[in-house]
């Protein structure tokens, strides 16, 4: 069962993002769920499993929108191996904790894959709206996170996501 | 190498992407439906004022359309005799073949921007199809599955479109996406064109895949570039992307045959 919604959990922020999410911009920054959920499972879960989620994550994205395919999988699996890297740091119980985190691993995510549009393949341009779009985009995820993160810890703690037993 | 050879452009998406999206279009088309009946459930508690006044103006443009409609009409038949006296090619939308589709998704991150309709390959939707609506340009077809298709914005920094100034007919130009900007831009204009902000760009025709006289959008900004010999102009496109909810795609072309001369004359003479 955990197995499966950890699946399910890309596939449904694919849906939302591309039907719901992308009519309710905040200056053109859509939120990025795909990311909130390898975060919050990199954070709970260490650098390895981190790197492992959200790389198939990333892929899963990349298949949907056929262009560029490894772009996301590559930038969420590092995304997700530094912020799994910071588990140890924090203490996840925290609701602005995980707040926190997902406004740096958005930065991070946005960042890595600028590098590589930018250098490798030369499809964005270098300008401001590239900046304050990952900004806008960062400020979104915080607030859809605040929900989303009740849900997820105590899911990983005592529901559909726990690993007790279900492995 | 994954990632470069899927780069660019290619022929046919891979079965496992034509599953991923072919699982997701039921859903994404449920989504519009749902909205669409919501939409008439919000509207059924509008104020009927609003409902009045909203009437009476869609009346008023209705008279003034068909006013309109009836001078065009006149004109039309006067450019038909124009154009086969002078042995133009006629080019209009009748030649085209299209199939309308509702818009049923959008681009689900910041970094490229396109839409999903829900119409593909069984309906003889195919790659590199130019998809237009009522105000104009709208992209063109980067990707089809069985049911649904992916299609790349002219704001897309691959897409190209031959373009003329609507005004003076006489300014030719390339219109270029800005890949994440909202814009697009022309370039070579020549120094000595007397393009201006706020003059319609329309398709040119010269690329058969886009029909001839199609709205892209209006001057904003003209501007010299650095070799000095040519000018660039800033674009905002005719189309509200964000508001698309249908579009046509034009899935077959019909290259008009021209009369013979002698009938031609005959019928200008006549």
């Amino acid at each position: 069962m955990r197995y499966f919604v950890l699946g399910l959990l890309p596939f449904m922020a694919i849906f939302l993002q591309s039907t719901f999410f992308s009519t309710y911009s905040i200056n053109d920054a859509l939120p990025d769920l795909v990311l909130i959920f390898v975060v919050f499972f990199a954070f709970l879960n260490g650098e390895r499993k981190g790197a492992i989620y959200g790389f198939l994550c990333g892929l899963f994205e990349d298949l949907y929108l056929g262009r560029f395919i490894g772009v996301s999988a590559l930038s969420k699996a590092v995304t997700g191996y530094i912020i799994g890297r910071m588990q140890v740091r924090f203490f996840n119980e925290n609701l602005l904790v995980g707040l926190m985190i997902v406004f740096i691993g958005t930065i991070l995510n946005s960042f890595i894959m600028f590098i590589m549009g930018w250098s490798v393949f030369s499809v964005f341009n270098l300008d401001t709206s590239i900046i304050s779009g990952a900004i806008y985009q960062s400020i979104y995820n915080v607030i859809l996170a605040v929900p989303v993160y009740i849900w997820y810890y105590n899911s990983t703690q005592k529901g559909v996501l726990s690993s007790t037993g279900e492995r | 190498m994954l990632i470069n050879n899927t780069s660019s452009e290619r022929n046919n998406i891979s079965l496992l992407e034509r599953l991923i999206r072919d699982a997701y279009t039921p859903l994404q088309s449920g989504v519009v439906e749902f909205k669409d009946r919501f939409g008439s459930f919000n509207t059924y508690f509008s104020s009927k004022q609003l409902l009045r006044q909203e009437l009476d103006s869609l009346k008023e443009q209705n008279q003034e359309l068909l006013m309109e409609n009836q001078l065009l009409r006149e004109d039309k038949m006067e450019v038909r005799r124009l154009r086969s006296l002078l042995g133009f090619q006629e080019i209009s939308l009748q030649k085209y073949e299209m199939v309308a589709a509702r818009v049923i998704a959008r681009s689900p991150n910041n970094w490229y921007r396109n839409i999903v309709i829900d119409k593909g390959l069984d309906s003889g939707i195919e790659k590199d199809m130019t998809v237009i609506s009522p105000r104009g340009l709208v992209g063109r077809v980067a990707s089809v599955s069985r049911d649904s298709a992916h299609i790349d914005l002219i704001t897309h920094r691959e897409i190209a479109v031959g373009a003329i100034v609507q005004e003076n007919r006489e300014t030719q130009g390339i219109v270029e996406g800005l890949g994440n900007s909202n814009l697009l831009r022309m370039v070579n204009i020549p120094y000595y064109s007397t393009i201006k902000p706020g003059n319609n760009i329309i398709t040119s025709g010269l690329s058969e895949s886009y029909p001839k006289g199609i709205d892209i959008g209006i001057v904003k900004e003209v501007e010299l570039q650095p070799d000095g010999i040519l000018l660039s102009a800033l674009v905002e496109p005719a189309v509200s992307f964000d508001k698309l909810e249908e579009v046509l795609v034009v899935i077959n072309y019909y290259p008009e045959v021209l009369p013979p001369e002698d009938n031609d004359v005959e019928e200008i003479g006549g």
